[in-house]
Formats: structure tokens, sequence, C-alpha cells
């Protein structure tokens, strides 16, 4: 366990952009919010209505958030196992006491859950004064909309499940960076992209079929569908919400699904994988 | 391999060297059976490490690096490394540890990596061309330290290097290994006993030849032909005798080895 900490304490020292990246994002919306045009109309909505801006706000804010977060993290996976074979200095961590599991778990554990929590308590500051700026340059009462403590909650809980129902329907691909990422003797982003790509393409020519390809995009995509009951019903114009953000989540059918635990055994293949290349190379 | 050798694996570019070493430290598979300090390397890297030091190469610390961190590192992954010593070796250079080992040259990150690596107790350390790329100073002050505050009775040290002039005279053993297999595996005290250089004259070369060398040289108008337990005696008359040096006995039995 102490190993473990002070692997991952490892991996912030050399992954700067871990916390530097998502900090630049939520100073560029505070600087937007300060200096950018803030108009409200809402002045008089409805109680539903101003929820669900409330709650729409933290998405939209947090949805940018996800995606940088999306681009680093499959960076940070496909560079994780690689970095240090390009520079050797792989051959001064294997001189050390651990093993070659702890180190590919942690930096598995610092690509799906270290990253997406670092992201979270940035963009929930973020989120904070962005939300304060507004709310005064547009003198609202701080209590109307957005400085709302059981919304914010709400909005915890939400993004909690979202990162945790994200991390395991997406462990094939991040098993798959993880594998690349150990094997690659070079040009990391094609070997990671072009023997997917070849399958869909092969399938295509040979069979005519594109099977490959949905599975591919359903899994990309699908994420959100697998985890959320659907249709949501979110109206800013009548402020209808239904399901409402306590009913949106569907952890019965997403933990129940075949799709989400063929991903898991698919994706715990591909780690226990990258372990194994990880034992036998040291070079690139 | 016995405790208190310095043992040097000798051999020139592409012998085996470097594989035959990463096999030893848990790096690579390889075929048969091998035991390291009672374990085995590839399946029990993280357990051997413990007890093994390597420095393959200089510079593979990372250029991310501050000193301080790499202390902070090894002190709390290894449970052999004393962090005093490691702290009172960088003392003795001028090497801050708020610097970042790319900031530092060449020189400066090999002292680093060694005083990182003479602070764990360890009980077999293995060094792979661990001067390649330093001026003379700094791989004079390398060995130098070695040496003088790491190695004892407890300790195996294990060199590679092709330049053999540089550590012959730290070397209890000498293993010579050429394509793979091993040419020659003795103590340096043996080879005094057992090999002979002579120098000898032009009208003596037939008679010395009778005696067998193995291999002979000539260079700057004068033959040197090199014995393998010969009769000592019978070699004092044929020239000037000697006890070869190692990079000599390299060269001799190389040579003698890849012509037969």
């Amino acid at each position: 366990m102490n190993d473990f900490i002070w692997l991952v304490r490892r991996e912030f020292w050399e992954n700067k952009a871990i916390w530097v990246l998502p900090v630049c994002i939520g100073g560029l919306m505070l600087v937007a919010s300060l200096f950018g045009k803030v108009e409200v109309a809402m002045l008089h909505a409805s109680a539903q209505q101003s929820d669900l801006a409330g709650v729409l706000f933290f998405a939209v804010l947090g949805a940018v958030f996800w995606v940088a977060m999306s681009i680093y993290s499959f960076w940070y996976l496909l560079d994780c196992l690689y970095a240090d074979r390009k520079d050797r200095s792989v051959l001064f961590f294997k001189s050390m006491p651990l093993t070659d599991s702890a180190t590919v778990f942690s930096k598995l554990f610092v690509g799906v859950v270290a990253i997406p929590l670092v992201y979270l308590c940035v963009a929930d500051i973020a989120a904070l004064l962005v939300a304060f700026v507004i709310s005064v340059r547009a003198r609202l009462a701080f209590g109307n909309v957005f400085w709302r403590p059981e919304l914010w909650l709400q909005v915890q809980v939400l993004w909690l499940y979202v990162i945790a129902t994200g991390v395991i329907w997406y462990l094939p691909v991040v098993g798959w960076l993880l594998l690349v990422s150990a094997w690659a003797k070079r040009a990391v982003i094609l070997q990671a992209l072009l023997p997917p790509l070849a399958v869909m393409l092969a399938e295509l020519l040979f069979l005519g079929t594109r099977v490959s390809c949905l599975v591919l995009r359903d899994r990309i995509l699908g994420g959100g569908y697998a985890a959320f009951h659907h249709p949501l019903n979110w109206s800013l114009a009548t402020g209808e919400m239904t399901p409402g953000v306590w009913q949106a989540p569907d952890p019965v059918g997403f933990f129940t699904s075949a799709d989400v635990w063929i991903g898991v055994a698919i994706g715990v293949a591909f780690i226990a994988g990258a372990v194994q290349l990880r034992k036998r190379r040291t070079d690139t | 391999m016995q405790p208190g050798r310095i043992v040097g694996l000798i051999g020139p570019n592409g012998a085996g060297k470097t594989t035959a070493l990463r096999a030893v430290l848990g790096l690579t598979t390889y075929d048969g059976e091998l035991r390291v300090l009672g374990r085995e390397p590839f399946a029990e890297r993280a357990l051997l490490m413990q007890e093994t030091s390597f420095i393959a190469d200089v510079a593979v610390l990372p250029s991310w690096l501050r000193v301080q961190q790499a202390i902070d590192f090894v002190a709390g992954v290894h449970p052999r490394f004393r962090r005093e010593r490691a702290a009172a070796l960088l003392a003795k250079t001028e090497i801050g540890t708020r610097r970042r080992i790319g900031e530092l040259s060449k020189g400066m990150r090999t002292m680093v990596h060694l005083a990182l690596t003479m602070a764990i107790d360890a009980r077999l350390l293995v060094l792979d061309e661990p001067t390649l790329g330093l001026d003379i100073l700094a791989r004079r002050g390398f060995y130098d330290a070695l040496v003088n505050d790491y190695m004892d009775e407890t300790r195996t040290i294990v060199i590679t290097t092709h330049q053999v002039e540089e550590i012959e005279n730290l070397l209890t053993d000498v293993l010579f290994i050429d394509k793979g297999r091993i040419v020659l595996d003795c103590s340096v005290e043996d080879i005094g006993t057992r090999y002979a250089a002579v120098e000898v004259r032009d009208d003596r070369i037939e008679a010395a030849r009778q005696e067998r060398p193995f291999y002979e040289r000539r260079a700057l108008g004068k033959t040197v032909l090199y014995f393998d337990g010969a009769d000592g005696e019978k070699l004092e008359g044929l020239g000037e005798v000697g006890v070869p040096s190692v990079s000599d006995l390299f060269v001799a039995k190389l040579s003698a080895e890849r012509s037969a």
C-alpha cells in the first residue's frame, strides 16, 4: 500500500498536466465569466425552471471538463507505459523492489480514478466561482439560481455516478490503451488506432458487414445511454424534468447489462496483457 | 560468485553481456534454470531487487525527476535504503537537491544515481557499462567511490564494459564472453599462475612455438607469445616472461578463439 502511494505520487511528479490543465480551463472560465457578456433572462423563472437551469449550468460546465479529461486521460494512458521505455528510465524504476503489476495498477488508478477526481474538484471550485461571479454581475439574489447547496450536492452525486459508470464502461478502451502503451516501440497513437480501423475495414471489404464498426461506436458513445434512464425529458421552456436528477441514473440497468460485463472482461484481459508485456519489455 | 568479489564481465560489442545481465536481473525471460541469491529473477524480480541493485548505463534517471524526489521515492519504496547515507554522498558533490535531473550534466547524473545506489544495502550490485559517455575525471571518481565507499566483504559487484583497461585494477575475477559463450572464467590471482606472456627474440621463435602458445602477436618489432599452463622454467629460457594484463589476455583469448 505504501509502495502504491509512492507510485501514484511519482505519476503526479511526472505529469503536472494532471492538475495544471484543469486549473487552466477553470481559470479561463472564470475570466470569461468576469469579462464576458452576462445575460440571465430568468428573473421570473419558476422554481422548476431555476432548478433545471442550475443543473444544466453544472452539466454544461462539467461537460467541458469531461471532454478535456477524456482527451488527457487518453493521452496519459497511452503514454504511461511507453514514456519511460523511450527515455530508458524504466531501467531505474525496474531496479526498485516494485512489482510490474503494482506499476501498471498505479497508472491505471491515476488514469481512471485520480485524474477524474482532480477534474471533479477543479470543476466544482470553478463552478462555484463562476456561479458567484454571474450571480453578482447579473444582480441575482445568491439563493436564486446557483447558490443552492442541495442542488450542488445532487450534482456531485451525479458526477460521481458518471465517473464510476464511465470508468467501468470504458474499461476495455482503457485496457487497450495500456496494452498498446506497454507494447509499442514507436508511434503509440497509430498503433492504438490502426488495429481497430483495420478490423473494421477488413470486415467491410471481405464480409460486407459493419458489426465491429457498430460495436465500437456503441462502446465509445453509449456510456451515458447505458448508465441513465432514457429518454430525458428536460425542457428549460417549461421547466419539465422527468426523470428528475435523482431518478435519472439507472444503476440497476447498468450493472445488469451484459454489455457492461463483457466490456469489463475484455478490459481486464487487456490489463493483464499489459502487465505481462511490462514484465518483458524494457526498451523501445 | 562469492561475496567480496568484483567480477568483470568482459566481451566485445554484441557478445551478449547485456543480455546475460538482463536475465540475471529479471528483466527478460530465459531458457533453463537460473537462480540469483536463491531467487528466480524473472518471476521474483521485485523481491530480488530488495537485495540487488543495478545501474544499467549512465543517465537513466528520468529528466523530470528532482534530486530530492528521487531520494524520497527510493526511501519510500526500498526497505534497505539509508537516506542519511545518500544525503551524505550527495553533500560531497555540488548538486543541489532542488535541481531536476534534466538540468544536470551527465557526470552529475551519474553521481546522483551512484549516491542512490550506494545508499542501498544490497548484496549484489550489477553495473552495465556504468561509465559510458563520461569524461575521465568522472569515470575515475565513479570507480574510486565504488571501491572505497561501497565495496566490502559482504557484497558482490558485477561490472560489464568493453573498456577493460579502465577496470582491470579493481577486478578480483574476470569472465570473458564472446558470441554468447564463456571464453574464460578465472580469478585475477589465477591469471598470474596460469597464464604467461613471453616476449621472444626472433631467433628463439621456433623453439618457443614448440611450447604451444595459444596466441602470438607481433608489435613494434617484438613478438609476444601467450601460454596457458606452460612450464615456467622452460619459458624463462625463451625470453622475458611476464603476466599478461587483463586486456592483453582478453585480446589473446578472443583472437585465438575466433581463429580456431
